[in-house]
């Protein structure tokens, strides 16, 4: 007998958080073996019926080597749901890859983001539950239903929990960030600075200025992406040489790579919050300045609430306890 | 010379794309693939492709994964760039041995994964691992067996304090039915940690449901933007089928069979043998154009670990007694299938030199060290995946090159000649 109930299914990428929102949706993960074959392709077995269920993927991005394998199971297993007649599938993707090859800014530059849309889709994806787009933009290249949550309402709790907050001020490192910045510093009522910064090539910082006024105040750089940290570290130094009391720095996605916690230990930021979007356990040992905001909380709910045909706009503003 | 044409290669098999630019008389398609620090494909075309003829020569080899996501970006960039027709030249097929639902054929999991906890040491000639069944330990990918005893242990808590789901927003909503239900008769079992250790009975466990991913990964290029397939030797040739544009399927039986009359000492006297039932038709159609005998293996597949006698479960129809033996496949990937043919075709059918001929050496695994190990003689592939590593490794090894049947088929798409003059086997 059908029972449309949820069933939570998960890749290789972070099956960490998986469990963490299996947890708070009090089931179980499916009984399923997602490997690769000696040729190198990826296969999945199931081993639960999924006929006439509300099927949630979770799969996040591992940084590294198998990022594209991490895409490659993803999509295979919504095809896998899609042939095994799953009412409805969701891709819960916290971190969504390609998010930044979103525009065509060059003669011929692929818009990966659109192409993973439109594979998605194809597979078979009949919603998508994501975090913090890169560009908010993007939901416009899908057809199907895109709930943009945000990490916001966590973050918030953070800082008041975390910071003698009343003393900060909230930096956006880039002009791009500053909208997401603002919203931060108007919901504690604290002032904003802003960074400007020139970009001459992906993952490389040039000038970098500041507009505003930190001086004998705790700098709280917000992003929504921390990639080579290259920015963040650049921007630390920035905010130190105008006074600033302390550097640190709070993102959404972690992602950490090349060289990023070699660069964050010697910096002069205090503290790297990030959520945990993005597996980071094992980078956590070689860097003590590393801090976890759990988001686990708000994807569950996220997928109960979307099971159950509620709302999901609550959570645009609260963090699930 | 061929105009208005720009052919990209992607970074899995640059020699093909050379010798296919050279044979065209085309300088290559000037392209930048590399990865972001994050691990994401980063692809730069240099070359206008505006109102051009585009070929995306790629082949699904080595990090699968990657060179496929790397084909599927380059060929949306060039459709996105305005190119006047996208061509995806795969001259192996990623993912078309999973066009059907039982993977049955000599695929088997990385032995070294490091998801795959179960079974790593009982490693046998045949290390097609035993497919998992209901009752099998779960966690041959994720490892869900921990969490499974931790998540009954949080349902006992729970159960006992009401079995709210974690979540309180402060109305006064009833605890949302969440926790599964397996089976009909679960209404009947009070507790719920009955439901999280349900066991299915044996024999009427739920089958276990195997992806797909060949229709998925025709679906994928379709949706890229690809308006032309070329490939060669489809594992099914049904495959064909799964899209809705053309796709030209390339044969390398005519330089099999020119391998065969050329290079094998008296081949008339040879037999042709096909190693399973399904390349049967395959072997025979080379049997009948050379005019010569034909033996099958016939392979009964028992779920009981045996190791030397396995063997004898591998039947031979037809006599090679004193003859010299040709094993016709269309891949070789653990080659397990033409080893072991080799040894039954050796020991008990008394062939005096064994040779195999498959279009596909994709040789993963231990692939190359068995065939050095076997009874195998000659094993003569195409360079349809890159070959110079494997070349190195073994000295058993026949390349055979496809580059100028790729080459020919590009030229005649490109000008709308017909191409079946390629099929043609003389």
């Amino acid at each position: 007998m059908a029972t449309n109930s949820i069933k939570l299914l998960t890749g290789n990428s972070h099956p960490e958080l998986a469990k963490k929102v299996a947890e708070r949706l009090g089931i179980d993960l499916l009984d399923m073996s997602v490997f690769k074959y000696s040729n190198q392709e990826t296969s999945v077995i199931m081993r639960e019926s999924v006929r006439d269920e509300d099927v949630f993927i979770l799969q996040s991005t591992k940084p590294g080597e198998e990022l594209n394998d991490g895409l490659m199971e993803l999509l295979i297993i919504i095809k896998a749901c899609k042939t095994a007649s799953a009412r409805r599938i969701t891709a819960v993707m916290p971190n969504y890859p390609y998010a930044r090859q979103d525009k065509k800014d060059k003669s011929r530059a692929p818009i990966s983001a659109k192409l993973l849309a439109n594979m998605l889709q194809k597979a078979g994806c009949n919603h998508i539950i994501t975090m913090d787009l890169h560009a908010s933009q993007i939901q416009g290249f899908f057809d199907v239903p895109v709930d943009n949550l945000y990490a916001e309402p966590s973050t918030l709790r953070y800082i008041r929990e975390n910071f003698d907050y009343k003393n900060a001020v909230i930096v956006s490192p880039d002009a791009g960030g500053a909208k997401r910045a603002t919203a931060l510093a108007d919901r504690l009522d604290l002032n904003f600075a802003l960074i400007h910064k020139e970009r001459s090539r992906p993952n490389e910082v040039s000038r970098m200025t500041l507009v505003g006024d930190v001086a004998g105040k705790i700098a709280i750089l917000v992003d929504d992406m921390a990639d080579t940290c290259g920015t963040l570290v650049k921007a630390a130094d920035v905010l130190m040489a105008s006074g600033a009391r302390e550097v640190v720095a709070i993102v959404t996605h972690g992602i950490l790579s090349g060289s990023a916690c070699e660069k964050i230990n010697s910096s002069k930021l205090s503290k790297v919050v990030v959520t945990n979007t993005v597996p980071h356990e094992e980078k956590k040992k070689g860097c003590a300045k590393l801090e976890t905001i759990d988001i686990a909380p708000t994807l569950a709910e996220a997928c109960r609430r979307t099971h159950n045909g509620e709302s999901v706009s609550f959570l645009f503003s609260h963090a699930p306890v | 010379m061929v105009r208005n044409i720009v052919v990209l290669g992607g970074s899995s098999h640059p020699d093909l794309v050379n010798t296919v630019c050279h044979l065209l008389g085309i300088p290559n398609g000037r392209i930048t693939l590399s990865k972001f620090a994050v691990g994401e494909t980063r692809v730069e075309i240099q070359d206008s492709v505006r109102g051009k003829d585009v070929f995306v020569i790629q082949s699904g080899c080595g990090r699968v994964n990657d060179h496929l996501v790397e084909l599927l970006i380059t060929i949306s960039a060039c459709k996105t760039a305005s190119a006047k027709r996208v061509t995806a030249v795969l001259p192996h097929f990623p993912y078309s041995r999973q066009s059907d639902i039982p993977y049955n054929k000599t695929g088997a999991p990385l032995s070294k994964s490091p998801t795959f906890n179960g079974g790593k040491n009982d490693f046998t000639f045949e290390s097609r691992p035993g497919t998992p069944g209901p009752m099998d330990s779960p966690g041959l990918g994720v490892s869900h067996g921990g969490l499974e005893k931790e998540l009954s242990r949080i349902a006992l808590d729970r159960g006992a304090d009401g079995g709210v789901n974690g979540v309180d927003r402060g109305k006064s909503h009833p605890p949302t039915p969440l926790r599964r239900t397996n089976t009909a008769d679960s209404s009947s079992v009070s507790s719920s940690v009955n439901a999280n250790e349900w066991v299915p009975p044996k024999g009427t466990g739920y089958k276990q449901w195997v992806a797909q991913a060949g229709t998925l990964v025709a679906d994928l290029l379709t949706c890229a933007g690809a308006d032309h397939i070329i490939t060669m030797d489809l594992h099914d040739p049904q495959y064909q089928g799964f899209f809705d544009i053309p796709v030209d399927n390339l044969y390398g039986r005519p330089l099999l069979q020119r391998y065969i009359k050329y290079n094998i000492p008296d081949y008339q006297n040879a037999v042709i043998v096909s190693p399973d039932a399904g390349g049967a038709k395959r072997a025979t159609a080379i049997a009948d154009a050379l005019g010569m005998e034909f033996a099958l293996i016939h392979k009964e597949r028992r779920p009981t670990r045996i190791t030397d006698r396995q063997n004898a479960t591998m039947m031979l129809v037809g006599d090679i007694v004193g003859k010299v033996a040709i094993l016709v496949d269309d891949m070789a990937d653990t080659s397990n299938t033409i080893t072991r043919a080799a040894k039954l075709l050796k020991g008990k059918g008394g062939a005096t030199r064994v040779y195999a001929l498959v279009t596909h050496g994709v040789f993963s695994g231990d692939a190359i060290d068995r065939i050095n190990a076997s009874a195998l003689d000659k094993v003569i592939t195409t360079n349809s995946v890159p070959q110079d590593q494997h070349k190195r490794l073994c000295d058993k090894l026949v390349v055979l090159d496809v580059g100028e049947v790729f080459a020919e088929a590009i030229r005649r798409v490109h000008h709308g000649e017909s191409i079946s003059v390629l099929f043609r086997n003389d």
